[in-house]
């Protein structure tokens, strides 16, 4: 490793592991970089209390792999939403079972990692468009709450949105 | 006196009501066509004011209505068989496996049955496929129905109709307006499946620990790629119903977008009639009614961003615009024929098809070949290429053939020999106007005679190639208006369908380049213009 100390940090995931990570790829994550920025240098382990080993690793893996993309800014938030489309990398990146997938999510959401962040959402997306409510249902296992009168009615008065 | 007062505004309110119970759908009408100021003559528009355009809209309206009505009908027969509805937002594939019918029987019962519903557009359709299936197929239905089963059949009907009917009538206490009910489902939690096994763990369901606001950021994602997707997550559970209609942020995004939203309606021309982009020295910024640079406003008689996207004029790239016509000639007996009648009258069946692009241009198609065998390949590739093979076709074949050469070809044509006479064009809608805007620049050549006609914002032009000449162009003059439906015995509350779907036509021109002459098509049997949704178009 080439970073000296003064560029690594480590993290204490929930589940007891400590992982050393270098200071820019840590940074992807604004939680951090603001919590940094405001009590400066740090020596011990950065409790992550929300995210396992496991899933910090991967989230980790993001982070590295996206270490030198310029910094996520209010602007950018723009034309990152601008387009549907993911890039190959984070395709293949987010290729993991369901329980993973919302994991990633949740973690970047508390870390504040917006374009990871993004990528998970739109990966979840892709798994929505083109089903039935019921093909939805099945594919997060999500147990139909409505009574048929008011689903009835809620197809009813939402059917303008079908488009067709 | 004060009593008097009150009851007298009770007696109106009562009957208001009572008007709005009989006659829900004249009061839906009345709201979704207002009065036109149109009877001046459209602006930019050429000196004769076209015959279409007097014609009255309820005459549409109401054939085109029975047409949907009868097809939600069909719908809400599907939803009553399984509760799970299939996506069914494309007519073009996958036609077989719905409900629709299979033996020659099945199309003959099909096609009688919309016959009594007065659609015989359908009904057409679906005697020719039970002839085709079954040259003997009238004989066999005689039998079965002539059997009595038929009057079974309606007595078993009507007992389920009644049912039907006395199930909400029986539901009348517990009846919550639907924006109650919606907003009542706001705190509840996304609950898993249960186990298909009892006693088994249930399956697991990450979702369900996912908070709010990421839930609500998956559902943006998933209403910009497309917003029947987002529909159709509102039936998954409560909670996603919730933010379906809560999250009005999502909804000016999606007007804001330039898939389905209005980023990308074009209210000046934005190319040539052959796709090349104008070129003019003075540049104007495009005009969009919702710039995202700019706080933008609701626009004044709506409440909600959702409503917006719902009811604001709007074109549709995800599908085909389809005018269905049908007319009957009378035609000699012929000696091929094994139709023993003597003199045949046949029932002509043409297509015109429009596809728009948020480029600006459109591909206008008249054809009769059906919407199966064309529709899923009416694409700016095939008709460059199916043009390219043959530039001869183009003389027989005027647009307006009406009575005459539509039928001049009567075996099947494969879509690329349909494709052949495809036209291009582009097209653009009347800008909504406000009393605070400038005048819209006419830039194009057409003579605007009358500056003082109210431009209707529902208005659409398109300007396609003439046939024949390069000097011609055809100028079609189309205005949105929506479907309109009945609510029906097994469903009380009336349905609520996309606007704008429908194009009716105002008129039709061509217009000849050199010599400033306009010339107007006869539209004797113009039909309005349906949309229906190809699945494969605008998922990518």
């Amino acid at each position: 490793m080439a970073e000296d100390n003064q560029n690594m940090l480590s993290f204490l995931s929930n589940d007891g592991k400590t992982i050393d990570v270098p200071r820019d790829v840590a940074e992807r994550s604004l939680l951090i970089k603001n919590m940094l920025d405001d009590i400066g240098p740090v020596t011990e382990a950065i409790p992550i209390p929300n995210v396992s080993e496991n899933v910090l690793n991967k989230v980790l893996e993001w982070c590295t792999h996206h270490r030198s993309d310029p910094p996520s800014t209010g602007d950018e938030d723009d034309s990152r939403r601008k387009t549907t489309d993911i890039e190959e990398w984070d395709q293949k990146f987010m290729q993991v079972d369901q329980e993973m997938l919302f994991e990633i999510i949740l973690a970047a959401n508390y870390l504040d990692i917006k374009p990871l962040l993004d990528i998970g959402c739109k990966t979840v997306a892709n798994m929505i468009k083109g089903k039935s409510p019921e093909e939805i249902r099945k594919t997060f296992n999500i147990q139909n709450d409505f009574t048929p009168e008011e689903e009835d009615q809620i197809r009813r008065e939402n059917e303008w949105a079908e488009d067709r | 006196m004060e009593d008097n007062a009150e009851l007298q505004s009770f007696r109106q309110q009562w009957r208001a009501e009572v008007e709005h119970r009989v006659h829900p759908r004249s009061a839906g009408q009345s709201q979704a066509t207002p009065p036109r100021p149109s009877a001046a003559q459209p602006r930019q528009f050429p000196p004769t004011r076209h015959e279409a355009s007097a014609r009255k809209e309820d005459k549409d309206e109401d054939e085109e209505g029975a047409a949907s009505y009868s097809q939600n009908e069909l719908v809400q027969e599907v939803q009553q068989l399984s509760l799970a509805k299939p996506d069914e937002e494309d007519v073009f594939h996958e036609r077989a496996p719905r409900t629709e019918p299979q033996s020659a029987l099945e199309h003959f019962e099909r096609a009688v049955q919309r016959e009594e519903e007065g659609n015989l557009g359908d009904s057409l359709q679906h005697y020719r496929k039970a002839y085709r299936l079954d040259a003997a197929v009238d004989k066999e239905y005689r039998n079965k129905h002539y059997a009595g089963t038929w009057k079974k059949k309606a007595s078993q009907a009507a007992p389920a109709d009644e049912s039907a009917k006395a199930a909400p009538v029986d539901d009348q206490p517990t009846f919550v307006p639907t924006p109650e009910l919606i907003a009542s489902f706001a705190r509840f939690p996304i609950l898993p499946a249960e186990p298909p096994v009892e006693g088994d763990p249930p399956p697991p369901c990450p979702i369900a620990h996912v908070p709010s606001e990421v839930i609500v950021e998956i559902l943006e994602h998933v209403a910009r790629m497309d917003p029947a997707a987002f529909c159709r997550m509102a039936l998954v559970c409560k909670r996603f119903a919730y933010h379906f209609s809560h999250e009005q942020h999502i909804w000016k995004r999606v007007c804001q977008g330039s898939k389905f939203g209005f980023g990308a309606m074009h209210y000046s021309f934005a190319c040539d009639i052959h796709g090349n982009p104008e070129h003019t020295l003075a540049p104007q910024p495009r005009y969009t009614p919702f710039p995202t640079d700019l706080p933008v406003q609701l626009p004044s008689p709506l409440s909600s961003w959702s409503e917006v996207f719902h009811t604001f004029p709007r074109i549709r790239f995800t599908g085909i615009y389809i005018s269905t016509v049908n007319y009957t000639r009378a035609g000699a007996a012929s000696a091929y024929s094994n139709i023993s009648w003597n003199s045949p009258i046949h029932i002509v069946t043409y297509y015109r098809y429009l596809r728009f692009y948020p480029d600006g241009t459109v591909i206008y198609l008249l054809t009769t070949s059906e919407p199966v065998d064309v529709v899923p390949h009416i694409n700016k590739p095939n008709v460059t290429a199916a043009r390219a093979t043959s530039r001869k076709h183009h003389q027989r074949n005027l647009p307006d053939v009406g009575s005459s050469s539509g039928v001049q070809d009567p075996v099947p044509t494969v879509a690329m020999d349909a494709l052949k006479r495809a036209q291009w064009g582009r097209w653009r809608l009347s800008k909504p106007t406000s009393p605070t805007d400038p005048p819209e620049e006419s830039n194009n050549s057409f003579p605007t005679k009358d500056k003082s006609a109210v431009p209707d914002s529902r208005d659409l032009v398109i300007e396609t190639e003439g046939i024949g000449a390069p000097k011609y162009i055809y100028v079609l003059h189309l205005a949105l208006r929506s479907t309109t439906t009945r609510p029906t015995n097994a469903n009380p509350t009336a349905p609520n369908p996309s606007r704008n779907t429908k194009l009716v036509w105002q008129g039709y021109w061509s217009y000849d380049k050199l010599t400033d002459d306009w010339a107007e098509f006869g539209l004797k049997n113009d039909r309005a213009f349906v949309f229906r949704r190809v699945r494969a178009w605008g998922m990518n």
